[in-house]
């Protein structure tokens, strides 16, 4: 009983691939000038480096942009106080401003 | 056709257009890539699910050809370097895509399939889809070797060739892949 079941999905199974071997897959669209956008990818991968820095150049650009608004617009609060000036030790002009009431 | 199924057409200028295409002759390495595009695109259509990816297994081949260029020594003909190419090439992707592919649905197989000769059975394009679906659900060295073995009619010596796998490895592969094909497409009444 077994094995003629084995039989019968053997003849199914050959008869799936007989009649699948009838009908080769249809290649006419992706073989329609496939050499030019095969060479056109072989170019691309040649390019030097330099040639992918060009492409970045526009995000180096507005990252520069960005940096440049970023410092224009930046300005630190000066501490008041005349000891944090002091203690920080990095503002000596105008806590010298500060005393001489310059 | 050769025994690999490859065009034997014109080999020496096949060699010709290489050894140009290695100096730098772009025009060359496009003659090789016409001349053998329908070889490739056809085998590799059977492991791709849809013409994008047949578009990117057939670019990947001749990418892959035109890197290793070098490495053809012109002993065989270049057709079955290029074919021993196309076939690592799908298989790396079916190895790739194995783990998107487990839940295919299998409903349409329970689809009975006629005898031709009565002119009731399914359409070749519907058996096509059947198998496609049961073998998605191979391993991956099995559906390839299953895919050249049985619907590129190819014999066990050319697919130890094209594989580099030994021929008791290609049988062994075959038969399982058949043993598991058997099981998907008649249900699970088996186990």
């Amino acid at each position: 009983m077994n094995d003629k079941r084995h039989d019968r999905r053997d003849v199914e199974l050959d008869r799936y691939f007989a009649l699948a071997r009838l009908a080769p897959p249809d290649i006419s669209g992706v073989e329609r000038n496939f050499e030019t956008r095969v060479m056109a990818r072989i170019r691309e991968s040649r390019e030097p480096w330099y040639a992918w820095a060009w492409r970045l150049a526009p995000v180096f650009l507005a990252l520069v942009f960005l940096l440049a608004g970023w410092s224009i617009s930046y300005s630190p609060a000066h501490p008041a106080d005349p000891v944090t000036m002091l203690a920080s030790g990095t503002q000596e002009v105008a806590l010298l401003e500060n005393l001489t009431g310059d | 056709m050769c025994a690999l199924g490859v065009s034997m057409a014109e080999p020496s200028e096949d060699a010709d257009l290489v050894r140009s295409a290695i100096a730098g002759d772009d025009e060359a390495f496009a003659e090789l890539v016409r001349r053998h595009k329908g070889t490739v695109l056809r085998s590799a259509a059977r492991f791709a699910r849809n013409p994008a990816e047949l578009e990117d297994l057939g670019q990947e081949t001749f990418l892959r050809v035109y890197r290793d260029l070098r490495s053809f020594r012109g002993e065989a003909p270049f057709g079955h370097w290029l074919s021993r190419i196309t076939v690592h090439v799908c298989y790396d992707a079916l190895r790739k895509r194995r783990r998107e592919e487990k839940d295919v649905s299998l409903e349409v197989l329970a689809t009975p399939v006629a005898d031709s000769s009565t002119g009731n059975g399914p359409s070749a394009q519907l058996a096509r889809m059947i198998l496609d679906q049961a073998m998605s659900r191979l391993k991956p060295e099995d559906r390839l070797v299953i895919t050249l073995f049985e619907l590129e009619d190819r014999s066990v010596r050319e697919v130890a060739e094209l594989t580099g796998w030994s021929e008791s490895r290609v049988k062994v592969r075959a038969f399982r892949a058949r043993q598991a094909l058997k099981r998907h497409i008649g249900g699970d009444d088996e186990r």
